[in-house]
């Protein structure tokens, strides 16, 4: 057989072969992902919680801990840890304890029902209010007001933060549910967030959903939430 | 060098992610790969005269 002076990058079969193969692999690889991440999108139980087994959605009982927000070495960003924190002496890894509960609202007994009914309705009334109008949740909605996404774990609403001081309230739940209840009340911001009508309920709601969203792990996402001086490392 | 696992949940993807380029340049080797052998099996055709 004699080598003939021949083109590949003129032949239509090349790229048809190459078109149909990127294609395949492509369409296989998306297929395959989305099943990887409805896998990670599962949320966890109470069962999970006690057994501590770290999901990247915890279980709605997680208002019952607390939640603190440690830079983890090993993973390069910020995590949510829930019930107080245990480093790995090797890698630097830190991981949960799920051990440290925290009263929520006077409770730190919340059933998985009633956490989850509880966060349900602080669903609905965020989007019955349309929070997502000015600000964001895990990265969705408006850049008007702050992200929403780690806000439970805002220094500024800490026993020493300014913003609990503002209302008066002993816990950072009810300073919380109190600011959201009146908000034009509170200087805040020039910015100031209107009055939506938020009866105590539906604040008690919000405030719990707030509180679960904080420890889903979302890759250290908000990155400039780590910068706010005070919100990495609360407790040394 | 070869870390268990890097993410929260792991998975084959995560065992995969050793560092923030590597799932990259193993999904793309899969693809650039098969495309070399693809060029000299035409360029092969090509010359034979098919």
């Amino acid at each position: 057989m004699e080598n003939k002076p021949t083109s590949v990058w003129t032949s239509n079969r090349f790229w048809r072969r190459s078109a149909t193969w990127i294609t395949g692999v492509a369409a296989v690889l998306l297929i395959l992902l989305t099943f990887d991440s409805m896998g990670q999108m599962q949320m966890g139980t109470a069962e999970d919680i006690q057994n501590k087994v770290t999901k990247r959605i915890p279980s709605p009982v997680v208002i019952n801990y607390k939640i603190d927000y440690v830079l983890d070495p090993y993973r390069g960003h910020e995590v949510p840890i829930i019930g107080g924190k245990t480093v790995d002496s090797a890698t630097g890894k830190v991981s949960s304890k799920f051990e440290e509960k925290e009263k929520f609202f006077g409770r730190d007994d919340w059933s998985e029902e009633e956490a989850r009914a509880l966060i349900h309705k602080g669903k609905l009334t965020i989007q019955a209010k349309n929070c997502m109008d000015c600000h964001t949740l895990l990265g969705n909605g408006a850049y008007y007001a702050p992200d929403l996404t780690k806000a439970w774990l805002d220094p500024a609403w800490s026993s020493e933060g300014p913003l609990q001081a503002m209302t008066g309230a002993n816990s950072k739940e009810e300073a919380m549910a109190t600011f959201l209840q009146n908000p034009d009340k509170y200087p805040t911001h020039e910015r100031m967030m209107p009055n939506l009508g938020i009866t105590p309920e539906e604040a008690k709601a919000v405030v719990a959903y707030l509180k679960f969203m904080s420890a889903i792990d979302t890759n250290g996402f908000p990155r400039n939430f780590g910068k706010i001086k005070g919100a990495v490392d609360a407790r040394k | 060098m070869f870390e268990p696992c890097t993410d929260i949940v792991c998975s084959f993807w995560s065992m995969l992610n050793q560092g923030p380029m590597t799932l990259t340049i193993i999904l793309h080797t899969l693809i650039v790969l098969p495309m070399i052998w693809i060029y000299f099996d035409e360029k092969k055709k090509l010359q034979s005269g098919e």
